[in-house]
C-alpha cells in the first residue's frame, strides 16, 4: 500500500502518542534514508510516516564538563563536522564521518542511525564503547538505556511502541582515547566488513599510566555490537603493550562467531577481528588515538 | 575569407559540458509524451519454470488500471511475432509458456500513473510449475542438463574454433608447459540512467502518408518509440520484425543516455513496451527499477583454460585456449560474440601454433551482452596473468618476456590474416616507463608490500558494419550532420562537429548535429564495439566528398561553366579563374532555390570471417585492431589480502586523435570502470536466486577508490592515421595488471575475479606470503607460482624493482 499518511507533530509528546497509537501502522522518519529503502524494498509498509523534523530541541550538541550531549536529529556530518566533538570524541566522530557517503551522512541523524539498529553501521559499536547512553522519551515519560540496551538484535531495538531517542549522553572523563579502524572490502563507499571501536581509560592522561577502563567492541560482526567483558576487564590495571594487544585479539578471535555475508566469510571476518581488534589496541598503546580508517 | 584554423586534435569543448555538470540536460529518462499510461513489470521470481496460470483478475479491477498484459495476449495476435533477438529469436517480448530467468518479464501492468501500475502489480499472481534449473555454464553444456530452449538442445549458444599450426606437437616438444584456469563471474554494466523507453502507436505514418488501412494487424498504424538505446536502427529492425511493419513505419528516437557500457546495445524493453501500448490502446511509458536493470542485462561470466608452450629461450611456442562464456537465458548476441572472442582469446603475441576454442551456453541467468571490453577482459585476465607466471618461473623480466613474444607489423594472425598498424611494442614500452618498472619501490609501512604489474590486449570491432549519414548545407550557411550515432556522455557529438568543422574548414559553430531520429537519420549499425569515431568519421568523410562535388556542380550550374572550374573553399566557392566570383555556401542554396543541398556518405566494413565451417574460423577479423595497456601499482595489506592501487596508468593507439582530452578521459574512465570487476563487483547466484541486484550489495568504483596517481597516454599517429575508437582499450589489461602487481608483490597469484580481499588472503597463506606478526615482513617465497618446481624466488621478491 503506498503510505497513506505524512504527519509533521510539532511536539514529543504528540510524536510519541501518534507513534503509540497503532504501532504496526506508523513509522516514525527522521533523515530518512533508512526508511525510504526500506519503504522502497517492501520492508515496511506503515500506513502514515511521522516525521520528526519540526521536534524542537532534538538538533542540539551540549558539550558539558564530563560529558557530551547530541541531540538525536544531529545529523552523522555535523557529528563529523564539530570542532569540539572531533576533538573530545574522536572515534565517534571518525565513525560518522565513514558512514555511506556525504549525501547520506548531511541528512542521516544519530538518533536515526541508532532506531534503525544495522549491523553494518559504523556509529553503533562506537557508541557502546564509549558507554554512550540513550535519553528516550515515551508515552509514559523518559528513560534511559546504555545503546547496547538499546541495540539489542539484528535491525531489532528495546524501544517500545511511542518510544523515540531523543538525545545521546557520552562521557568525556579526563585519561580517556579512544579509536575506530573501519575496515572495507569492497567500494570506499561500502558498509564495514567489520568496525573495531577500542576505548582506553587511564589514570593520568600519558599513555604509559596505568589503565583504569577498556572496552573493545566489533561492529557488523554479528546483529549487535560485540565485545567480549572477560578479556578487556583481565587487562585493567596492565599496561597497554602489543602484548595486550595479540591477548585482546586472540580472545576476540575465539569468542566471537561472525555472521556471512558479502563483504565476508565467517572465516574471514575472524581473520579480520584478530587483525582489527590488534591494530586498534596498538593504536591506543602508543598514544591517545585519533581515529582513523583501515 | 580567413584561414581556417584546424580543429582536430584540439580539446573542443562538448557543448553541453556545463549542463551535464549542473545535471540540467535532458535524458531520455526525462522525455514524456501526451496521454502516456505507465507500465510497471511483474517479473519472475524463479530461475526456470512452466507458467501454469496467472491471475490478473485483482490487478485489472484497481480503478485506475488499463491493462495487464501478459505473453498469453501475444501468442495468436494477429500479425504479431512476439520473439525478437539479435541472432536467434528466442527471446519473448513477455514470457511465454515459460520463465527462465529470474526477473524475467511475466506480466506488464499498464495504469493511468506510475504508482498505481506498482500498486496493481502486487495484485497478479502468477501460479508456476518449477523446473530444474542451471547456473554455471559448464554444468549447463553437460548431459542431462535442464534444457532452456528446445530448439537449441544442449543449451548450445555458439562455438567456434580455429586451429593453426600443429598445437599437440608444439607442445610436446615445447622446453616448458604451462596450464591454468581462469574465471570472470556474471557482472552488471549498471548505467546511472535505467533502461527507459515510451512507446505510441500512431495513424499516420511517419512520412506524412495517412495510415494505409492495410491488414497488417495493427489497423495500419505505426509505431513511434523513444528509448535510451544505443542500436536505434536495431531497435527498427527488431520492431518492423516483430509487428510485420515496413521499416519505415517504425520511428525510433534516441536522446541523451545517461550511460550505456554496452547494457542497451540491441533491443532490451522496446518490444516489450510496444506491445503493451498495443494492448493498452494508449501511448506506454516504462522506466526500469535498479533491480530490473540487473535483471535485464549483465556481462559473460566466463571461465578460460589455457596451455601456453615456451621454448628455452623466453619464446611462446604453442597455444590452446578453451573459453566457455555463460549466455544467461537468452542470447541476445552471444553465438556471434563468441566468435569475436574467439579471436580475441590468444593476445597480442605471435603464435606459429594456436588452437581456439570459443563457446557459450544457456543458463537460468540474465542475458548477457556486449560490456565494456568484451568478450577480451576475461581472456586477458587469462593470458596476461599466465604471462607473468611464466616470465617467474623462466626468471625473465615480464616487460622482457612479452616484448620477445609481441606481434609485430606484418605478422600473421591466428586467424591466418597479415597484421598492419601494429603498435604493442610501443603501447607495452609507454605502459612500463609511465608506472616506473624499473624504479625501486616505494618504501612501505610494516605489513604492507608494494608491487607492479601490466597487462596488454587486442580487441577487433564489431566487422561488417554500416555507418550512413547525411549532410546539409541550407540558405543561412548552416551545416547539420544527420547521424544515427548516439551521445551517451563519451562525446560522440563533439567529435562529429570537430571532424564536420575541420574538413569541411568552416567554424564549428556553424555545424549542428541533431539527435537519433530514425525517421530522419540515416542507418547506423550500432554505437558500441569503439567503431563510432573510426567508420562515422569515414562516412563523413564521403559526405564531404559529396558535398563538395553537390556544391560545384551546383555553382557550375549556375554560372554555366564547367564543374572543373569551380572551387569549393571552406564556406564558399567561386570559379578558379575569377576570385571575384566568390559567393557564399548559404547565397549558393538560396539561389538554387532549394532550402538545403543534401548529400549521403556511407562507410561500409566488407571484410568478414569465414566460418562455413565454425570450427575452422578463418579471414579478416577486424577493419582494424584495437590495441591498449595497462599498468599498475598496488600495496597489499598482507594481514587483510587488501590491494589498494596507487598509481594506474592505461593507454591506446588512437591513430589520428580527435580530442586528446577525450582520450584521456576515456582510458582513465577504463581505469576506475575496471577497477569494479578487478577488485569486487560480481553478480551473485545462490539456488538460482540473483543475490544481490541493488547498490547496495552490487558496489561500484566511487570517487575515493581512484588511484591517486592517474595517468594516460595515447599514442598517436600522424595526419594520415586512421581515425580509432578509443572507449575500451586501457581496460582489458588492467585487471591482470593489478593481479600482476600483487603477485609481483608478494607471490600469492589469484586466478579467479574479482580480487576480493578473502581470496587474496587465502593466496597469500597458500604462497607462505604470509607476514610476521612481530615485523609485517613477509618471509621469502616457498613455492613457486606456476607450481612447475622450477621457480626461480630471486626474480620476483618481495620489495624489489623488477630486474
Amino acid at each position: 500500500m503506498p503510505v497513506a499518511s505524512w504527519l509533521e507533530p510539532t511536539s514529543l509528546d504528540q510524536a510519541c502518542d501518534l507513534l503509540a497509537d497503532d504501532e504496526f501502522e506508523s513509522t516514525a522518519l527522521a533523515g530518512g534514508t533508512a526508511v525510504s529503502l526500506m519503504l522502497k524494498m517492501g520492508f515496511l509498509d506503515p500506513e502514515r510516516l511521522v516525521s520528526l523534523a519540526r521536534l524542537p530541541g532534538l538538533d542540539q550538541i551540549d558539550v558539558g564538563d564530563d560529558h557530551v550531549d547530541i541531540g538525536a536529529a544531529v545529523s552523522l556530518s555535523q557529528v563529523a563536522q564539530h570542532a569540539t566533538l572531533r576533538a573530545c570524541l574522536p572515534s565517534l566522530a571518525t565513525a560518522c564521518a565513514s558512514v555511506g557517503n556525504v549525501r547520506v551522512r548531511n541528512i542521516a541523524t544519530l538518533g536515526g542511525n541508532l532506531a534503525e539498529a544495522d549491523y553494518a553501521s559504523d556509529p553503533p559499536a562506537v557508541l557502546v564503547s564509549l558507554g554512550a547512553v540513550c535519553v528516550i522519551r515515551g508515552p509514559s515519560g523518559e528513560r534511559r538505556a546504555g545503546v547496547e540496551d538499546v541495540v539489542v538484535g539484528h535491525y531489532t531495538t528495546s524501544l517500545e511502541p511511542g518510544e523515540l531517542i531523543t538525545s545521546v549522553r557520552i562521557p568525556t572523563p579526563p585519561g580517556r582515547s579512544a579509536t575506530y579502524l573501519k575496515y572495507l572490502t569492497r567500494s570506499s563507499e561500502d558498509r564495514p566488513c567489520i568496525g573495531v571501536a577500542a576505548r582506553v581509560d587511564r589514570a593520568e592522561a600519558r599513555p604509559d599510566a596505568s589503565v583504569t577502563g577498556l572496552d573493545v567492541v566489533v561492529g557488523a560482526v554479528a546483529g549487535t555490537p560485540q565485545r567480549v567483558a572477560e578479556a578487556t576487564e583481565a587487562e585493567v590495571g596492565r599496561p597497554l603493550d602489543r602484548a595486550a594487544a595479540d591477548r585482546l585479539a586472540t580472545a576476540y578471535a575465539e569468542a566471537i562467531d561472525p555472521i556471512d555475508d558479502a563483504r565476508g566469510s565467517s572465516w574471514y571476518r575472524t581473520q579480520m577481528i584478530e587483525v582489527f581488534v590488534r591494530r586498534a589496541v596498538i593504536e591506543l598503546s602508543d598514544g591517545p588515538g585519533r581515529g582513523g580508517t583501515a | 575569407m580567413t584561414a581556417h584554423t584546424s580543429v582536430i586534435g584540439t580539446d573542443f569543448p562538448v557543448r553541453d559540458a556545463r549542463d551535464r555538470v549542473t545535471g540540467s540536460i535532458r535524458f531520455v529518462l526525462d522525455h514524456a509524451v501526451p496521454d502516456m499510461a505507465h507500465a510497471r513489470l511483474v517479473t519472475s521470481q524463479l530461475p526456470h519454470a512452466r507458467i501454469r496460470s496467472i491471475d490478473t483478475d485483482a490487478a485489472t479491477a484497481m480503478p485506475g488500471v488499463v491493462t495487464v498484459v501478459t505473453g498469453a495476449d501475444l501468442v495468436d495476435r494477429d500479425g504479431l511475432d512476439p520473439y525478437f533477438g539479435d541472432q536467434r529469436a528466442d527471446q519473448p517480448a513477455i514470457a511465454i509458456d515459460k520463465v527462465r530467468h529470474v526477473g524475467e518479464p511475466v506480466a506488464v501492468v499498464v495504469a493511468d500513473s506510475a504508482a498505481t501500475a506498482r500498486e496493481a502489480a502486487l495484485r497478479v499472481v502468477v501460479d508456476y510449475d518449477p523446473l530444474d534449473h542451471v547456473v554455471d555454464a559448464e554444468e549447463a553444456l553437460e548431459l542431462g542438463a535442464p534444457t532452456l530452449h528446445d530448439a537449441h538442445p544442449g543449451n548450445d549458444c555458439g562455438a567456434w574454433g580455429l586451429h593453426r599450426g600443429d598445437v599437440d606437437a608444439a607442445l610436446a616438444d615445447a622446453d616448458h608447459v604451462y596450464r591454468g584456469t581462469w574465471t570472470t563471474p556474471p557482472g552488471s554494466h549498471v548505467p546511472m540512467e535505467p533502461h527507459v523507453c515510451i512507446a505510441r502507436w500512431e495513424d499516420e505514418a511517419h512520412d506524412g502518408r495517412t495510415g494505409n488501412g492495410d491488414d497488417r494487424g495493427h489497423g495500419g498504424r505505426s509505431l513511434h518509440v523513444w528509448s535510451a538505446a544505443q542500436s536505434p536502427h536495431a531497435v527498427r529492425t527488431a520492431l518492423s520484425g516483430m509487428f510485420g511493419l515496413p521499416e519505415d513505419d517504425v520511428r525510433v528516437e534516441v536522446g541523451n543516455l545517461g550511460g550505456a557500457y554496452g547494457a542497451k546495445g540491441q533491443v532490451k524493453i522496446e518490444p516489450l513496451v510496444a506491445c503493451a501500448a498495443l494492448v493498452a490502446g494508449r501511448p506506454v511509458r516504462l522506466e526500469l527499477d535498479r533491480d530490473e536493470v540487473f535483471f535485464t542485462i549483465g556481462r559473460h561470466a566466463a571461465v578460460v583454460r589455457l596451455t601456453t608452450g615456451m621454448d628455452a629461450q623466453g619464446h611462446i611456442v604453442a597455444r590452446d585456449v578453451d573459453v566457455v562464456y555463460n549466455a544467461g537465458a537468452y542470447a541476445v548476441t552471444s553465438p556471434g560474440a563468441t566468435r569475436q572472442a574467439l579471436v580475441r582469446a590468444p593476445g597480442p603475441y605471435r603464435l606459429a601454433n594456436v588452437r581456439l576454442r570459443s563457446r557459450a551456453a544457456y543458463t537460468n541467468t540474465v542475458p548477457t551482452g556486449p560490456f565494456r571490453g568484451a568478450m577480451t577482459a576475461q581472456v586477458c585476465f587469462a593470458y596476461e596473468s599466465q604471462l607473468d607466471d611464466i616470465a617467474a618461473d623462466l626468471g625473465i623480466d615480464p616487460v622482457e618476456l612479452r616484448r620477445r613474444n609481441l606481434l609485430r607489423e606484418g605478422d600473421v594472425f591466428a586467424t591466418g590474416e597479415e597484421l598492419e598498424d601494429v603498435h604493442f611494442t610501443s603501447l607495452l614500452d609507454d605502459a612500463a616507463t609511465a608506472i616506473g618498472w624499473d624504479e625501486p619501490l616505494p618504501a612501505t609501512a610494516p605489513g604492507r608490500v608494494r608491487g607492479r604489474g601490466l597487462g596488454i590486449m587486442l580487441k577487433s570491432t564489431i566487422t561488417p558494419s554500416r555507418t550512413e549519414v547525411r549532410l546539409a548545407v541550407d540558405t543561412a550557411g548552416r551545416i547539420r550532420l544527420d547521424s544515427s550515432s548516439v551521445e551517451m556522455g563519451q562525446g560522440v557529438t563533439a567529435t562529429l562537429v570537430q571532424l564536420v568543422a575541420d574538413w569541411l574548414e568552416v567554424d564549428p559553430d556553424l555545424v549542428d548535429v541533431p539527435a537519433p531520429d530514425t525517421a530522419r537519420t540515416p542507418f547506423d549499425t550500432t554505437t558500441s564495439s569503439s567503431r563510432t569515431t573510426f567508420s562515422a568519421g569515414a562516412a563523413v568523410r564521403d559526405a564531404i566528398a559529396a558535398l563538395r562535388d553537390e556544391l560545384a556542380a551546383l555553382a557550375a550550374g549556375q554560372w554555366g561553366c564547367d564543374r572543373d572550374d569551380v572551387e569549393v573553399d571552406g564556406g564558399t566557392v567561386m570559379r578558379r579563374a575569377d576570385p571575384a566570383s566568390a559567393v557564399t555556401w548559404a547565397e549558393l542554396v538560396a539561389a538554387s532555390g532549394r532550402d538545403e543541398v543534401l548529400v549521403d556518405g556511407v562507410f561500409q566494413s566488407r571484410d568478414e570471417l569465414d566460418s562455413t565451417d565454425p570450427m575452422d574460423v578463418h579471414g579478416r577479423a577486424t577493419v582494424h585492431w584495437h590495441q591498449g595497456a595497462a599498468a599498475v601499482e598496488v600495496e597489499v595489506d598482507v594481514e587483510t589480502g587488501r590491494v589498494t592501487v596507487e598509481r594506474a596508468h592505461g593507454n591506446c593507439w588512437a591513430g589520428r586523435v580527435v580530442s586528446p582530452l577525450r582520450v584521456r578521459q576515456q582510458n582513465q574512465g577504463c581505469i576506475v570502470f575496471g577497477l569494479g570487476p578487478a577488485l569486487f563487483e560480481q553478480v551473485v547466484y545462490e539456488g538460482g536466486q540473483f543475490t544481490n541486484p541493488n547498490l547496495s550489495e552490487y558496489l561500484l568504483p566511487s570517487i575515493l577508490d581512484v588511484p591517486r596517481d592517474l595517468t594516460s597516454s595515447a599514442l598517436e599517429g600522424g595526419p594520415d592515421s586512421e581515425l580509432h575508437g578509443v572507449g575500451e582499450m586501457a581496460l582489458p589489461g588492467l585487471a591482470p595488471a593489478i593481479a600482476n602487481a600483487l603477485f609481483h608483490a608478494t607471490g600469492a597469484r589469484v586466478r579467479d575475479l574479482p580480487l576480493t580481499p578473502e581470496r587474496v588472503l587465502r593466496a597469500l597463506r597458500e604462497a607462505g606470503a604470509t607476514p610476521d606478526r612481530a615485523t609485517g615482513t613477509i618471509p621469502e617465497r616457498a613455492s613457486d607460482p606456476a607450481g612447475t618446481g622450477a621457480g626461480d624466488p630471486t626474480t620476483m621478491g618481495g620489495a624489489s624493482a623488477h630486474a
